[in-house]
């Protein structure tokens, strides 16, 4: 092979892929679209916050609740007192403009139940507060009615959460919850590019084939000249989009949080939910253990490893495209043999999945070996402890299987890139293979 | 000396074989003709010739050695299927195939610049291959083609696509690169370009050299003892002892044309003599049959 022009080959790639309008555009799009999903939530939730509040009405026939629901942004209370029982109807036509209606029977430390009626399904916030006070006030009541001193403050003290400490042998932190998540998500980052990068690869195959461009180029420089050529080119375009992806989100997260949106996620995952006077502390404590989980991951390990099978793998699958998109005139044609490859990626994260709850699983062993499948398998199990020889194992096949593969596409490439016309089959392409 | 040398060069794909045993040489400076209808092998040939694919079975030889990958570099060839890459400008396209060709940058771009404003493209220098016409795409495939200055040039049908006036430029350009040096070898059906240009041919046909050698004796060798006489008289008459007459028709000026075929062993001298005598002779030539009538003929008796 002559570097010089494999390089001219890849530079020349490289620089028709990046200026493509469809690059540009999903280059900037991509971190905004991101930025927006995360953005969204924020914003609706101060949009809703910035309604009127609702006006909630509560019967209350055992006279023990007065004042115990105070106004909050969303809701403001109407108290009304009555002993009298009547029927849901009326109630509903007196009460229907209420945003809902809460019933509190008289015997409620009893029963346990509160009914209350609204219009449509009753929202989260306003079930957790009815929960918090009624259910607040009545086991106070029922603590003062024992009549023991400082009762109260015992309880309090009787309450005792348990935390689990995993420890690994060497006496670490482990948190199998966390890297498990990190191995998936880097199993997925695997998918996706994989993907994307293959279809670069077999676009660009194809373009030449259609352009006619292809003989002029190959009585120029060897066709595994041009195949790798085309290979590393699209996985530095890769790289690059990677790496200009990342340098906006950064930037629009700091933009972000100058302007006060970035997602918080107390707000985010529960809104108004009422804050605890023990909240703070709590958070305090979680931050620690997020601190302890996220130092536990062995990161230089996963993503070393991340960068091994991450190569080894969109090596295997681009020259698995290049050898398929050569055997193609037209782009509309290459259905034919990217469905099967598709398959066979969708397949590895469905068994990655699998593999988070049985990692260690004969389905889950031998995914992580087979070279189609090891980049994305074994990278959900590698948070379990994978036993060095099959790690070993598994890169050893993968690479062995790339450069094979890529000898197998560069002879493919070879025949394919010539052919017009008629539809190669997998039989006549087995036969370049010779 | 021949530059390159063809012997016996097999090439079989799945169900058929595209070339059977067909050698040939090609000296060093010649303008030479690869002659076939479609389908005969020719492309085949010169995709060898490329070393875009190998023989199965002899050899190639350039300057009396094997070809070799590193040969390529001195070569450059037009493909039939004409291809450049639509979104490149045309500069960045050619020296793009100048430097795979083996040249520097500065050399390719310098080279690239001196064709673009000899072929007149000068004012499409910057702008995208597919914002040309087809004829100006042609022409800058033809530079990209030619830019690293090879002493093999390979040229598959390089006048299709062109209009007059762009293939007589053409031919120009090619004819000059020949004084200049380089060896042409070029596939083509335009026979009056093959008459025109090329020193010496080979007809390929159903995977075979079914004709070769130079144009000047092939034509002699197919010739039919036709001539074509011209008189200022309205009538030739026939005369069977000396010639029969194939065709005659009046002429604007009230003479005659006539096409004839000299009887066996009747000489044009004693022709030339006999008619002088009773016509005005104005004109007296020997027809020689075009390449495109050899073509025909040995193309369909070969398939007889």
């Amino acid at each position: 092979m002559n570097n010089n022009r494999l390089f001219l080959v890849m530079q020349r790639e490289y620089y028709a892929i990046v200026a493509k309008k469809s690059f540009i555009i999903s280059t900037i799009l991509v971190p905004f679209l991101v930025l927006l999903i995360g953005v969204v939530p924020v914003l609706l939730a101060q949009f809703n916050s910035s309604e009127e509040a609702e006006t909630v009405t509560i019967i209350d026939s055992s006279g023990k609740f007065a004042q115990a629901f105070e106004d909050t942004e969303d809701y403001h209370f109407v108290y009304i007192s009555t002993d009298r029982v009547e029927p849901v109807e009326e109630l509903h036509e007196r009460y229907g403009d209420s945003y809902a209606l809460i019933t509190i029977p008289a015997d409620v430390a009893v029963t346990k139940k509160v009914p209350v009626y609204s219009d449509d399904a009753l929202r989260m916030s306003l079930m957790t507060q009815i929960e918090d006070v009624l259910g607040g006030r009545l086991s106070q009541e029922k603590i003062e009615s024992y009549g023991i001193p400082e009762f109260e403050q015992m309880v309090k003290d009787s309450h005792i959460e348990v935390d689990v400490d995993a420890l690994t042998w060497d006496n670490e932190v482990s948190s199998t919850m966390l890297a498990s998540v990190v191995g998936i998500v880097l199993a997925f980052i695997i998918y996706v590019f994989v993907l994307m990068f293959g279809a670069m690869i077999m676009a660009s195959v194809v373009e030449d084939k259609t352009n006619r461009i292809v003989e002029v180029i190959v009585s120029s420089c060897r066709p595994i000249e041009l195949m790798m050529g085309k290979i590393v080119g699209v996985a530095l375009v890769g790289l690059t989009q990677i790496a200009i992806w990342a340098v906006l989100l950064g930037a629009g997260m700091v933009i972000l949080s100058l302007c006060g949106l970035v997602p918080d996620t107390s707000s985010v995952v529960a809104p108004g939910m009422p804050a605890g006077v023990d909240a703070m502390p709590k958070v305090d404590s979680d931050m620690v253990k997020i601190l302890q989980m996220v130092m536990s991951v062995n990161w230089i390990q996963l993503l070393g490893m991340f960068v091994i099978y991450f190569i080894g793998g969109y090596l295997l699958y681009a020259a698995l495209f290049a050898g398929f998109g050569s055997a193609v005139d037209q782009q509309s044609d290459t259905a034919q043999f990217t469905t099967p490859v598709m398959m066979i990626i969708v397949f590895a994260l469905l068994i990655g999945e699998s593999c988070m709850e049985n990692p260690n699983g004969q389905l889950g062993v031998w995914c992580s070996i087979i070279p189609f499948t090891s980049p994305i398998v074994m990278m959900t199990r590698l948070p379990y402890d994978v036993p060095l020889w099959q790690m070993l194992t598994s890169i050893g096949v993968l690479y062995g299987c790339a450069v094979m593969f890529t000898y197998f596409a560069a002879r493919i490439y070879r025949n394919g890139i010539l052919r017009y016309g008629k539809k190669v089959s997998y039989m006549e392409m087995f036969k370049w293979l010779k | 000396m021949s530059l390159i040398e063809v012997k016996d060069v097999v090439k079989r794909y799945d169900r058929h074989t595209a070339l059977d045993h067909v050698s040939l040489n090609v000296g060093e400076g010649e303008v030479y003709g690869l002659l076939g209808p479609n389908g005969a092998g020719k492309t085949t040939l010169i995709r060898i010739l490329n070393q875009i694919i190998n023989q199965d079975e002899g050899e190639v030889l350039l300057d009396g050695r094997p070809l070799t990958p590193a040969d390529v570099m001195h070569m450059g060839y037009l493909p039939e299927e004409r291809g450049l890459y639509k979104k490149m400008k045309v500069i960045d396209q050619i020296e793009f195939i100048g430097r795979l060709k083996g040249m520097s940058k500065r050399d390719a771009r310098s080279a690239a610049r001196a064709w673009i404003d000899k072929l007149g493209l000068s004012e499409w220098t910057n702008k995208k291959i597919e914002a040309l016409s087809k004829g100006m795409a042609q022409k800058v495939q033809f530079i990209s083609t030619v830019v690293h200055r090879p002493k093999l040039l390979i040229f598959d049908e390089p006048f299709s696509g062109f209009d007059p006036v762009n293939v007589e430029q053409l031919k120009r350009e090619i004819l000059e690169l020949n004084s200049e040096g380089a060896t042409i070898l070029f596939s083509t059906h335009n026979m009056a370009s093959v008459e025109e240009i090329c020193k010496e041919i080979t007809l390929i046909d159903r995977s075979h050299a079914v004709l070769q050698g130079d144009v000047y004796s092939i034509r002699q060798r197919f010739k039919k003892n036709l001539f074509r006489i011209t008189i200022a008289e309205p009538v030739l008459a026939p005369n069977d002892a000396l010639y029969t007459i194939n065709s005659l028709s009046l002429n604007m000026a009230g003479g005659c044309d006539a096409v004839v075929a000299l009887a066996p062993g009747v000489t044009m001298r004693d022709t030339i003599a006999f008619l002088n005598e009773r016509y005005s002779i104005l004109g007296f030539e020997e027809i020689l049959p075009s390449m495109h009538e050899i073509f025909i003929e040995t193309v369909t008796k070969e398939h007889e």
